[in-house]
């Protein structure tokens, strides 16, 4: 069974002064404009919220009810910051059982309606409460914190290699209207900024933002006669991890990357990701995270991340772009809008409607990589048109 | 324009007593891990086995630990507002790794004893000391 991407829109990431509700609207709108159809032709909707930072606690059916679907769903997912694939994945396999022929994926996330310190505490829960943040409070960013160290004392990372990360996002997202960090910043103005969790520092971190994002799935029969210009799910690849970070085989990867990549690599019949694919979107919550996510995905072997973006390889020209619209970096990473943000971005760079930001397209297949806690769910989608 | 949302305050309280011999322990010094017939050990403990289903043998962790990684959150949560900043590492200690507080100079691959003590907030965990 086919299934196709006929409609994608992204609201503007950043500090929005409106509603959830309407934040969702200005992705869904753009997104039933793109597919050209009303919400008469969608089906069922999937609203995928992580929704602990906002004031609308169970935000799916105000969500659903500004959008236009009241009565179709809302099915409400929540797998933290990968939320945004689980609404995609949701979406795909309620037209793949035959249930809809048209869904729709809604990411949405309001997270500067609290202090920066209920946020960290907030996300601090996204491990094991009881046993990690109660005791030890383990922030967010001193989780990746700890993938940072554990990588440089094996692999001999450095911070200018991570600052590297940082410095590419925001170049590219200077160029993104819809990126919230919209500044260029070179290596110093990394390693000088103040430290949040050693050895991450302030701009090794994604920004605090408020986003949202939609993707329109359709059956490959509904696309044709819609005469729709698909963008089609080749691969899905998914797995999970334990939420006691001391339970993890090592801290220098992500297991369920490597196996939520695979998964995807063989449904989608890729073994040479960095010649078969041109373009990836992967998950850079805090630079050290897409270093990671470099070996993990197969661009390069364990322990070379470091090396692969000094060598230029993940920027424009090289094996293969990583991140070109700015990254959850510089764009912005508001939770459950991310992975069907990560959609938007592949689709568009697949349609070779990415403007001043436009990759090189030869096999019109690229990836997207959607991590939730450090490892804790990861998502991984082989789009191609 | 912004409205101001009514304040919701969240306490909860947490069901401890399959695991209550953990938490009785770090009062007395001691950290207790557990141990399945199956062979597979749990830190942080749990009493029953995931796997075999079956209860599992609590078992007192001692000796030294090796750090595998570690950080110091200078950038504090609520419910921390106590402390300016605090290291936090993992170390292994045999089949298992354990979570605690460090000080600032501790490394990658630092020998460790671990110590338990109740910290300025009142929650009793476990302490690392570099030896």
């Amino acid at each position: 069974m086919k299934i196709g991407i006929i409609g994608v829109g992204c609201s503007k990431f950043g500090v929005r002064d409106t509603t959830i509700q309407e934040l969702a609207f200005e992705a869904v709108k753009e997104a039933l404009d793109d597919a050209n159809i009303t919400q008469d032709d969608v089906n069922i909707s999937v609203v995928g919220s992580v929704g602990t930072r906002n004031y609308e606690l169970m935000p799916a059916v105000p969500v659903n009810e500004y959008c236009g679907f009241s009565g179709k769903g809302p099915i409400r997912v929540e797998s933290a910051c990968a939320t945004g694939s689980s609404a995609v994945y949701t979406a795909y396999a309620s037209i793949a059982s035959g249930v809809a022929e048209v869904a729709i994926a809604i990411g949405v996330e309001k997270m500067t309606e609290v202090e920066t310190p209920v946020s960290l505490a907030v996300g601090g829960r996204a491990g094991n409460y009881l046993w990690e943040f109660h005791q030890y409070g383990t922030t967010f960013p001193a989780y990746y914190a700890m993938h940072a160290s554990s990588h440089m004392a094996k692999y001999g990372t450095t911070e200018e290699q991570m600052a590297l990360v940082a410095v590419k996002a925001h170049r590219n997202a200077v160029k993104n209207p819809k990126a919230h960090l919209q500044k260029e910043i070179d290596v110093e103005t990394v390693l000088n900024s103040r430290v949040i969790a050693y050895p991450l520092k302030l701009f090794d971190c994604s920004p605090i933002s408020d986003g949202a994002s939609a993707v329109i799935l359709a059956s490959e029969s509904k696309v044709k006669e819609l005469g729709a210009d698909a963008v089609w799910i080749e691969g899905i690849g998914y797995s999970s991890d334990t939420s006691n970070m001391t339970r993890r085989e090592s801290f220098v990867g992500l297991k369920a990357s490597v196996e939520a990549s695979r998964m995807a690599y063989r449904m989608a019949k890729i073994d040479n990701p960095v010649n078969q694919l041109d373009i990836a979107t992967v998950h850079d919550c805090f630079t050290i995270a897409e270093i990671i996510a470099y070996e993990d995905l197969g661009f390069c072997r364990k322990g070379e991340g470091g090396r692969f973006i000094e060598d230029g390889e993940s920027d424009f020209g090289g094996k293969i772009p990583v991140n070109t619209f700015g990254g959850l970096k510089a764009k912005g990473h508001p939770l459950a809008a991310t992975g069907t943000a990560m959609v938007y971005e592949i689709v568009k760079q697949l349609r070779e409607e990415a403007g001043k930001l436009q990759a090189e397209i030869k096999n019109y297949a690229g990836l997207t990589h959607n991590i939730g806690g450090t490892g804790h769910f990861a998502w991984v989608f082989v789009l191609r048109r | 324009m912004y409205i101001k949302s009514r304040n919701l305050l969240l306490g909860h309280k947490i069901a401890v007593n399959k695991t209550e011999k953990y938490w009785k322990g770090l009062e007395y010094g001691k950290i207790y891990k557990t141990v399945c017939e199956c062979g597979r050990e749990y830190y942080p403990p749990q009493a029953e086995c995931s796997f075999c289903r079956k209860e599992t043998e609590w078992v007192e962790i001692d000796g030294y630990g090796v750090v595998e990684t570690f950080t110091v959150v200078q950038s504090v949560p609520s419910g921390f507002e106590w402390i300016k900043a605090y290291t936090i590492a993992i170390a292994r200690f045999g089949n298992v790794r354990v979570m605690g507080w460090g000080n600032e100079s501790v490394k990658v691959g630092d020998r460790v004893r671990a110590y338990t003590q109740k910290d300025e907030s009142g929650v009793w965990k476990v302490y690392f000391e570099v030896v």
